[in-house]
């Protein structure tokens, strides 16, 4: 970002990024492309790219510094990379899918995995034809023929929220009933498990696979992970495991992904890009980018070609996440309450306990509120296993008198989306105790499988 | 032959990796010496679109495809950053300053804010798929005897992994020396005769050991000469080990494009490797220039007048000139001068020779020390307790000896007598009979004394000088 006074003084003499300049300063010449400055860099140096090695330096305008269009041309170099450029239409319609190959949707909701570099300016734009992905995939037309990108909105994960759970929903639902085979949803990784989740509660009587996929490194660079875990997402998109599930890496190796079911998978890592795992449940498949398919677990729903899905979207976003920790102070939810929260999740200790003592008692104000309806469920911080509901006296208080939901072995996240779903059909606290206790997308387990642990 | 009139062009690429603690992009060990891996980590690289220029994008899909390299990781040496796992940290700010260092004495203008780049590399040796480098100064020059020839740039960047391996399965790499810092210097095509290429490089390799903060030894600097004629192409001359064969090398390569111009035909751009006999092979055609854009996980580094102005006031003596200074000032020959420089322990021998005696000083950090390794601090002691005193060889090989085979420095310099100073002799018999009263109540104690004594100063006194203080201590007692 270019300070005001940069910005005026470029326009003034009607210069743009990309343009060729010579800056004179103290005697020196210096040619080059004029780049865009990164919001890190100083705003008030002009970044420019030399001609010679396509290296960028920084020269600070101050008094004395002047700034001129360069006669020259521009560098060769450029120019043909233009040629190459995404995005442009030079390149676009130049690579295609075939009709022949099983028909497919991509749903992008932004992220890095459907984001270019734009190599002149350094800046990022979004796909906007599926074409552009045949560029660094071209293996991608010999699985599937994505007939259609759809773009409802583009967005970092980080910045999601229910809402766009529900327009990711409806375009899946939309692309699924006009006849292609599976849906691949691209998307940011941070929050992704969340819209896993959501779209698992979402759409039902699904009958085909619908495909979460992200990438960890840029697909900018050779070795991002972003080729290898759409391709295997396209995969699965046509194979016959009827579910929602994340694609990404199963390993740190570039070997198989993992696609795991979108109520069992957290991201556990910040940047690894094996980095989503499944969570107290075998993932549902291993899938190879040549096409190899290894189903891991058995429990998940069969293809059929003729089932229409029908999108539940009724949503209640006023669900809040708690979590108890040494000191922690029950007095939040009543300033929750009174800011019109109305159902929530608390991550208890171990088993599913919270703390009892006489002056930060939860168990005390999880029962007053439980009272006048608000749901309260319980789901373990430990992150893997399943809360308890009558080992100890505490338990036994917690889940039977107070009237707290134990929450299984459910993924907080899950439960989270879970429960704001159930508040959106009904405001009975029964009938949403009963619908969190009822498996809605196989999100809790009957059992405990000892392998799933740090799979 | 008349290089002149041939039209030769030749420039100098120097890669030269510095003595920095830790990487550049990541605080591990830059030591290399891990050497035994405790994982391997198999990954593929894509070809990326609108990065790679000229080459077709779908034939370097057909080239990589396929194609499986192997990371070895090690404890020390080698974490998520190395494994493309993490984003890079910030830059090593002890490497930047020392490629600012180098930029200012190569006479270079620095930028006023450095850009961190990703050059484009497929080959597997940068796991991330591209080299992290940035341009730390431009537009400098060195004199030579032939004429000043251009710097065109310093850049401070990550050396690549190391191949261990090349099978049938592909390249095995080792992570360990990726992300060491590396200092380029590029040279203009300034360079009109064979004997100025050796100068240009023999200087700046002195240049950079003048800094005392670039690592030494097989592998750790790289050199490369682009060459050409009038009527033939610029070929690149990877691997020049010694800098005494670079104008050979030079002139063989002028001879070569000089014979296809001759014979009418064009002269390709070639990668060519240096040959031990100076002659060179074919590679691979000369790439295009790599694809480079912006590291944006690096933000950029300001350069401030501040900075710039702690790094011109801290620039090292250049390696000629403390030759010069050590031979006026200390009167050493030009020879041993140079030695003294090359140990790199000039600064070691200036605090040493000015306790004791230069000569012996300087002798002992360039000859003695291979045999008798003593560490620096043992070193200081030793001369500070020597003083000015001349000491002759074999007494001072003795007393190395005993000093690195870890005998404290007061007994090694008290003990030793030097064959002359007759009372260190006394001291050592006092001390004995101190120490064994019960000799004096022998028969005849002075042969007992004898033996004794003689195991602690053998070598180093002579025993007639041993037995005069001995009989005088006697008749003392
Ligand atoms: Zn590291």
């Amino acid at each position: 970002m270019y300070s005001k006074r940069i910005e005026s003084f470029l326009k003034r003499k009607k210069l743009k990024i990309g343009d060729m300049v010579t800056v004179t300063k103290e005697g020196r010449k210096i040619s080059g492309l004029l780049m865009p400055q990164t919001v890190s860099g100083n705003p008030d140096i002009l970044v420019i790219k030399l001609v010679d090695n396509g290296y960028n330096i920084g020269v600070k305008m101050e008094a004395g510094a002047a700034v001129e269009k360069g006669k020259g041309t521009e560098p060769v170099l450029v120019e043909e990379e233009a040629e190459f450029e995404l995005g442009k239409t030079k390149t676009s319609g130049k690579l295609k899918f075939s009709a022949g190959k099983p028909k497919i949707s991509l749903i992008s909701t932004g992220g890095t995995i459907s984001s270019r570099v734009d190599y002149r300016t350094g800046g990022v734009y979004a796909v906007k034809d599926p074409g552009e992905f045949l560029y660094n995939i071209p293996e991608l037309a010999k699985a599937v023929n994505i007939r259609k990108l759809v773009t409802p909105f583009t967005k970092m994960s980080e910045d999601m929220e229910p809402q766009d759970w529900k327009q990711i929903a409806r375009a899946v639902a939309r692309e699924l009933n006009s006849g292609d085979r599976g849906v691949i949803v691209t998307h940011g990784t941070d929050f992704l498990h969340y819209t896993a989740a959501a779209l698992s509660f979402f759409l039902r009587g699904l009958t085909k696979p619908v495909v979460l996929v992200g990438a960890q490194r840029s697909s900018d660079r050779g070795s991002s992970d972003a080729g290898m875990n759409l391709l295997c997402a396209a995969h699965t998109a046509v194979s016959d495991i009827a579910e929602v599930g994340v694609c990404m890496h199963g390993r740190i190796d570039d070997d198989y992904c993992l696609f795991t079911r979108g109520t069992h998978v957290r991201k556990m890592d910040t940047q690894r890009r094996d980095a989503f795992r499944p969570i107290n449940e075998y993932p549902l498949a291993k899938v190879w980018p040549d096409g190899k398919i290894m189903v891991k677990n058995r429990k998940h729903k069969k293809r059929d070609d003729n089932g229409k899905v029908k999108p539940d979207l009724k949503f209640e976003p006023k669900v809040a996440m708690l979590k108890t920790y040494p000191g922690s102070d029950p007095d939040v939810i009543n300033y929750y309450i009174s800011r019109g929260f109305r159902g929530f999740v608390i991550e208890g200790s171990g088993l599913g306990h919270v703390p009892v003592q006489a002056k930060k008692n939860w168990t005390s104000i999880i029962k007053k509120h439980t009272k006048d309806g608000v749901p309260f469920v319980i789901t373990p911080q430990t992150i893997y296993g399943r809360i308890n509901t009558s080992v100890y006296t505490n338990l036994r208080i917690l889940y039977k008198e107070t009237g707290a939901i134990p929450g299984g072995d459910m993924l907080s996240e899950v439960a989270l989306v879970k429960l704001g779903w159930a508040l959106g059909h009904t405001k009975d606290p029964e009938k949403v105790r009963e619908i969190m206790l009822t498996n809605y997308a196989e999100e809790i387990t009957s059992r405990t499988l000892v392998g799933t642990f740090l799979y | 032959m008349d290089y002149k009139k041939l039209g030769l062009k030749c420039g100098i690429e120097i890669h030269q990796q510095l003595a920095t603690k830790h990487k550049l992009f990541c605080e591990c060990s830059a030591a290399f010496q891990d050497r035994e891996p405790v994982f391997e980590v198999k990954r593929k690289l894509r070809a990326v679109a609108g990065e790679l220029g000229k080459i077709d994008t779908a034939a370097m899909h057909e080239t990589l495809k396929g194609k499986v390299f192997r990371y070895k990781v090690y404890m020390n040496e080698s974490c998520a950053v190395e494994l493309d796992e993490e984003p890079p940290h910030p830059m090593n700010r002890q490497a930047l300053e020392i490629g600012l260092q180098i930029a200012v004495m190569l006479n270079c203008e620095i930028p006023e804010e450095i850009e961190v780049m990703r050059k484009t590399v497929l080959d597997g040796s940068n796991t991330s798929g591209f080299q992290r480098t940035a341009l730390v100064g431009l537009n400098g020059w060195v004199d030579t005897g032939f004429g000043r020839v251009g710097i065109t740039n310093v850049c401070i960047e990550e050396d690549s992994a190391q191949i261990l391996k090349k099978d049938r399965k592909g390249v095995v790499y080792g992570l360990n020396r990726l992300g060491i810092p590396l200092v380029e210097i590029g040279t203009s095509p300034d360079i009109h005769e064979p004997e100025q290429a050796r100068e240009v490089a023999e200087k700046l390799g002195m240049i950079l050991r003048s800094t005392g903060k670039v690592k030494r030894g097989i592998g750790t600097i790289r050199q490369d000469l682009n060459i050409s004629i009038t009527g033939g192409s610029r070929c690149e001359i990877k691997g020049v080990q010694k800098l005494n064969m670079i104008p050979k090398i030079v002139e063989k390569e002028v001879i070569r494009q000089k014979g296809i111009v001759a014979k009418g035909k064009n002269v390709s751009s070639d990668v060519r490797r240096a040959l031990p006999d100076g002659r060179t092979d074919f590679l691979r055609p000369l790439p295009g220039a790599a694809r480079m854009y912006p590291e944006t996980d690096c933000p950029p580094i300001q350069v401030t007048g501040r900075m710039l102005e702690r790094i011109k006031k801290s620039l090292p003596e250049i390696m000629t000139d403390t030759e010069q200074r050590l031979m006026k000032q200390y009167g050493l020959g030009e020879e041993l001068a140079k030695q003294v420089v090359r140990s790199g322990k000039a600064a070691l021998f200036e605090k040493l020779a000015n306790v004791s005696d230069a000569k012996t000083v300087a002798n002992v950090l360039t000859k003695y020390l291979k045999q008798f390794p003593v560490p620096d601090e043992k070193l200081d002691e030793f001369f500070g307790a020597l003083g000015k005193k001349k000491v002759p060889k074999e007494t001072l090989e003795g007393m190395l000896k005993q000093l690195s085979g870890g005998k404290p420095v007061k007994d090694v310099v008290t003990s030793a007598g030097e064959g002359l100073s007759e009372p260190d002799v006394e001291n050592v018999v006092r001390d004995v009979i101190r120490k064994n009263p019960q000799v004096m109540k022998v028969a005849r104690p002075e042969k007992a004394l004898m033996g004794l004594v003689m195991k602690d100063v053998r070598g180093r006194a002579p025993g007639s000088l041993v037995m005069k203080v001995i009989m005088k201590e006697i008749k003392k007692h």
